[in-house]
């Protein structure tokens, strides 16, 4: 009887590797495959590494990320999903890196021409990663409020709960610490930068977790207290808006036509993270030269651009599945 | 015989079947569930027994479960209902006729490779 629920608890600890989905599916009858297994063969090492490594690619399967056909809508939803996750981790150290730019250039230019045209480019996509973002939600927030959307049970509460939570609390926390910046004050070079102060500030505080400093603690401990709570809660409110996005895009019942104008919009954006990145590229290889050290590369933008390479990588896969699942549908 | 699967068990439908050699590397443990079920339904462990028993290979669950999900999605084999935890499968017609195909284009391989062995070293 011990042995018996001894080997369910050991099942039960295995199928944690798997998805939920995975899970609800095949759970129960994976579970007595395991059990029995444990009767002939009660330790194997090869049978957990196996469960681990086929737990991960469920995982990577559920979201979109091998070429495992899914059904086309799910398919699209994964990717579409993968894709905004990718696309957060991305942004979050391509604004850290841009905001660390531009608040060098409120001071004085760049006098290389390799870090001026990288800084514009990086702008400019930017830019272009803001409009493609209002373009997303519009058709997303009208299924939302939509009857069909708001179909009870699709467990779109929480998630949206969350998403509209982490905007609130990195507006109101990036507009206060901002504030302490002193390109916001009334200094008087507000004006001679590339973009106004005030959005310099406010995305350098918003990703002012993003830094060395935690590698210094000795530093980090002469900031103002208010200073590295935030440090502490920001990285939190992004999870949370990156999650609340996720879910919502993986549990909202999408149209179609909705979805393979998703999927569109997923490429272009998959396509901007490369021009981004080839952008830092060119400034990391200039040199990071200026006036006072101002665009100087540190070892965190390289890890920066580290793992934006990493999550334009797997944009890219992700935008591609969307794509190729979104070309699938029959229209109306 | 069952007709061909169109839909999985959650009701949605399924991409066209394809080949078992579009499987990847779970090519060869989808055959050897084939083969398997060929001869009638079964659930996970005693797959995994017959297995063993007629080709000497033990599947590891994990790639057993992933071999299944698969051959489910492309609707070659259908999740029976079950009153216990166990879940047996069944073979579809699309499933037998995609099986024949692979294994007559792998019959075809093994003589031309004995054919040639035998030519040219002598082994038989």
């Amino acid at each position: 009887m011990t042995t018996t629920a001894s080997a369910a608890r050991r099942a039960k600890r295995l199928l944690r590797w798997y998805p939920r989905s995975w899970r609800t599916r095949y759970g129960d009858e994976f579970a007595e495959l395991l059990t029995a297994e444990f009767s002939e063969h009660p330790r194997s090492w090869r049978r957990t590494a196996n469960i681990a490594w086929s737990g991960i690619y469920a995982r990577l399967t559920t979201g979109g990320l091998t070429g495992h056909a899914l059904e086309p809508s799910d398919q699209v939803r994964a990717s579409l999903a993968s894709l905004g996750g990718a696309l957060a981790v991305f942004l979050v150290f391509g604004t850290a890196m841009w905001a660390q730019l531009t608040i060098g250039w409120q001071w004085a230019e760049p006098n290389t021409l390799g870090t001026s045209a990288a800084m514009i480019t990086m702008s400019a996509v930017l830019l272009l990663f803001a409009v493609l973002a209002v373009l997303a939600v519009a058709p997303l927030a009208w299924t939302l409020l939509a009857p069909i959307g708001r179909r009870p049970g699709n467990g779109l509460g929480r998630p949206t709960i969350l998403f509209c939570c982490g905007v609130a609390v990195l507006i109101v926390g990036a507009r206060h610490f901002g504030n302490g910046w002193p390109g916001t004050g009334g200094h008087h070079w507000i004006h001679q930068g590339l973009v106004p102060g005030g959005v310099a500030a406010f995305v350098w505080a918003m990703t002012l977790s993003i830094s060395s400093y935690w590698a210094h603690p000795a530093a980090l401990l002469s900031f103002p207290a208010a200073e590295v709570a935030w440090m502490v809660l920001s990285p939190l409110a992004i999870v949370g808006v990156a999650v609340g996005a996720t879910k919502v895009v993986r549990r909202l019942d999408m149209s179609p036509r909705v979805l393979r104008y998703e999927g569109r919009l997923g490429a272009v954006a998959a396509s901007a993270m490369g021009a981004y990145l080839v952008a830092s590229c060119c400034w990391i290889v200039d040199g990071g030269s200026g006036p006072r050290n101002l665009f100087h590369a540190g070892a965190i933008d390289i890890v920066g651009l580290v793992l934006m390479t990493a999550a334009a990588v797997i944009a890219g896969r992700t935008a591609h599945g969307a794509r190729r699942a979104g070309l699938g549908f029959r229209l109306p | 015989m069952p007709g061909p699967s169109s839909s999985n068990p959650q009701g949605k439908a399924t991409p066209p079947a394809a080949g078992i050699g579009t499987f990847g590397r779970y090519a060869g443990p989808a055959t050897l569930i084939l083969s398997s079920l060929a001869e009638g339904e079964k659930h996970g462990y005693a797959l995994t027994k017959d297995i063993e028993s007629f080709a000497g290979v033990r599947l590891a669950p994990g790639t057993l479960y992933e071999a299944l999900s698969r051959l489910e999605g492309q609707g070659l084999i259908e999740a029976l209902e079950s009153h216990d935890r166990r879940r047996p499968y069944r073979l579809t017609s699309v499933g037998a006729t995609a099986l024949k195909e692979h294994l007559a284009t792998q019959r075809r391989v093994a003589d031309e490779g004995l054919r040639r062995l035998s030519g040219r070293w002598g082994l038989a």
